[in-house]
């Protein structure tokens, strides 16, 4: 029994090799192109900041897996504690990644019709690597939280 | 098992895991929580309603229904039982070939099986049996009990260049050990159905993948001779594989790695 | 390009707050993938903006990077405030757009 599956496996494991090289120099051959985007996440967050203080805050939550499954679909949700009326909302919820060629994802401008500063999507991620949350305030001030996240890749199936 | 880990790893680092990584790899609860809460929003979502829209230019329930001698209320039922003998065909056939027959009787250009069209009508098509259950009955009649019996010799067949056969990766006894970080997964699971999730949507393809499709992309993985959709030993696989999770809700679009 | 809106829950009053979910069926190209037959660059062809109207006013307005995956979902939360119709505009940076819409109708 304990030798049958060990042939099983060890064959299985040897028709991956096939597999391995072609998919690494495909990824080494994605890093040397630059994109149309191409943009550094500290240059992304002093344009969205204009220079200004982030401050880190517990009203700021980024949910996003510790470990992706894979990293073409990552979840990644993001709430912020407002009470999203005239007088103090959440203009606009910035969402960055640390080491992707784009630091950008996405930046959501919400209203006070929101009734709730929420914003869920799924993003890409080259790697292992920060996701990041700005919220823009309706007082001018900015706040954020970040989740690391690990891609792991891998797979024969 | 301490001996496979050792020795595998010789062989190839990366491949089959050892404890320790497996334990720093695996997911949390919250984690596994995120990617389930995704299922209600699964893009394949999408390639159902496209489908309708298809199914609905190609032929009609009824029409359908008359075609294959059922009711149109007793639809959702027997497609639950899919691949099945079905008279007007003479032989067992799966799902996405009913489609074909229908386009033949409707004298309209029959979709290839490979197509995206045919994909998103047979998704439309098994969405009609979500929460029936997989009613696959192999014994049946001769005809099923002869694709059984095939689909059980092409997957223990070694047909690879490098003598796998499906079995090497999904035998009771290999299952749950990994390959390259994956764990190899029970075909036969009653929680993570198989068959019955199928048209799923697959994360690392970016696409809605059908059953007989997702055995030929092992198939190309395993450096296995690829067998062609809708031949008879590929039905024949998708008889046996949808027998070992007999009884389970049928449940799609599935969300898979 | 298929979308698809969901609003959750299904039934819902006024002054509620929805998730409204709006999918849509897109590449999400980079421009940094090759073609693996050709080799050739894949140009970069990804949603760049996605706007949420009730009865005509925008109430979220996104810039969206091609870091967003394939078959992107875009989900935001709405605070119901009548009966009213919800439209969601998505474009791409080819110029290419989608208007798709759902009726907002929340009981009692
Ligand atoms: C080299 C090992 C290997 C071989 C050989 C192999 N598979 Fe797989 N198979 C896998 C792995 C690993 C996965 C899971 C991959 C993942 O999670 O991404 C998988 C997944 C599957 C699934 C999807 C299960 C689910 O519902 O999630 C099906 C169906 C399947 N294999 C069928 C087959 C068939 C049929 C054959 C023979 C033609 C075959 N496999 C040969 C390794 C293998």
């Amino acid at each position: 029994m304990e030798r049958r599956s060990f042939l099983k496996s060890f064959t299985a494991a040897a028709a991956c090799v096939a597999v391995l090289p072609r998919m690494a120099s495909a990824a080494d051959e994605a890093k040397k192109v630059a994109g149309p985007n191409e943009m550094s996440y500290a240059t992304a967050l002093a344009a969205i900041t204009g220079g200004k203080a982030v401050v880190e805050s517990a009203k700021v939550k980024v949910e996003a897996p510790e470990i992706a499954e894979n990293g073409a679909v990552v979840p990644v949700k993001v709430t912020v504690d407002s009470p999203m009326n005239e007088k103090e909302y959440v203009k606009a919820i910035h969402v960055l990644n640390t080491k992707n060629g784009n630091a950008r994802c996405a930046n959501i401008y919400l209203t006070p019709a929101n009734g709730e500063a929420f914003f869920g999507t799924r993003i890409k991620l080259g790697g292992t690597q920060d996701v990041v949350a700005i919220a823009q305030m309706s007082d001018g001030t900015f706040l954020s939280a970040k989740q690391n996240v690990k891609v792991t890749i891998g797979g024969c199936g | 098992m301490r001996l496979l880990s050792v020795s595998t790893a010789l062989v190839c680092l990366a491949l089959f895991s050892g404890v320790n990584a497996e334990e720093k790899m695996s997911m949390s609860d919250a984690d596994k929580a995120m990617y389930a809460e995704m299922l209600e929003n699964n893009p394949a979502d999408m390639d159902v309603v496209e489908g309708k829209e298809l199914f609905n230019a190609l032929t009609s329930q009824a029409v359908y229904g008359q075609m294959l001698g059922v009711k149109e209320k007793d639809l959702p039922s027997y497609i639950a039982g899919f691949p099945r003998f079905v008279k007007p065909a003479g032989k067992v056939v799966t799902l996405s070939q009913t489609l074909q027959m229908a386009a033949a009787l409707g004298a309209k250009s029959v979709p290839k099986l490979e197509s995206k069209e045919m994909l998103q009508m047979t998704a439309y098509l098994k969405s009609l049996a979500n929460d029936q259950t997989t009613n696959i009955d192999v014994k049946a009649n001769k005809q099923m009990q002869e694709m059984m019996k095939l689909g059980q010799e092409v997957f223990e067949e070694r047909r690879g260049g490098r003598g796998l056969s499906c079995n090497s990766c999904h035998s009771p006894d290999v299952i749950g050990q990994r390959l390259r970080m994956q764990p190899l997964p029970d075909l036969g699971s009653k929680v993570n159905a198989s068959a019955g999730t199928w048209p799923a949507y697959r994360m690392t393809k970016s696409e809605t993948t059908l059953l007989d499709k997702r055995f030929q992309q092992c198939m190309d993985n395993a450096l296995l001779a690829k067998i062609p959709l809708g031949s008879r030993e590929m039905v024949a696989l998708e008889v046996y594989i949808t027998n070992k999770t007999k009884g389970n809700p049928s449940q799609i679009p599935g969300l898979k790695r | 390009m298929k979308t698809l809106i969901k609003i959750k829950p299904k039934t819902y009053a006024v002054g509620d707050i929805v998730k409204i979910d709006f999918m849509a069926m897109h590449p999400m190209e980079t421009g940094m993938r090759k073609d693996k037959d050709t080799g050739a660059l894949i140009p970069a062809n990804y949603i760049d903006e996605v706007k949420f109207l009730f009865n005509d006013t925008v109430i979220t307005k996104m810039v969206i990077w091609e870091s967003l995956s394939v078959n992107p979902l875009f989900t935001v939360s709405f605070k119901v405030p009548s009966v009213g119709t919800l439209k969601v505009i998505a474009k791409t940076n080819n110029g290419q757009s989608v208007e798709s819409s759902e009726s907002i109708t929340p009981k009692g």
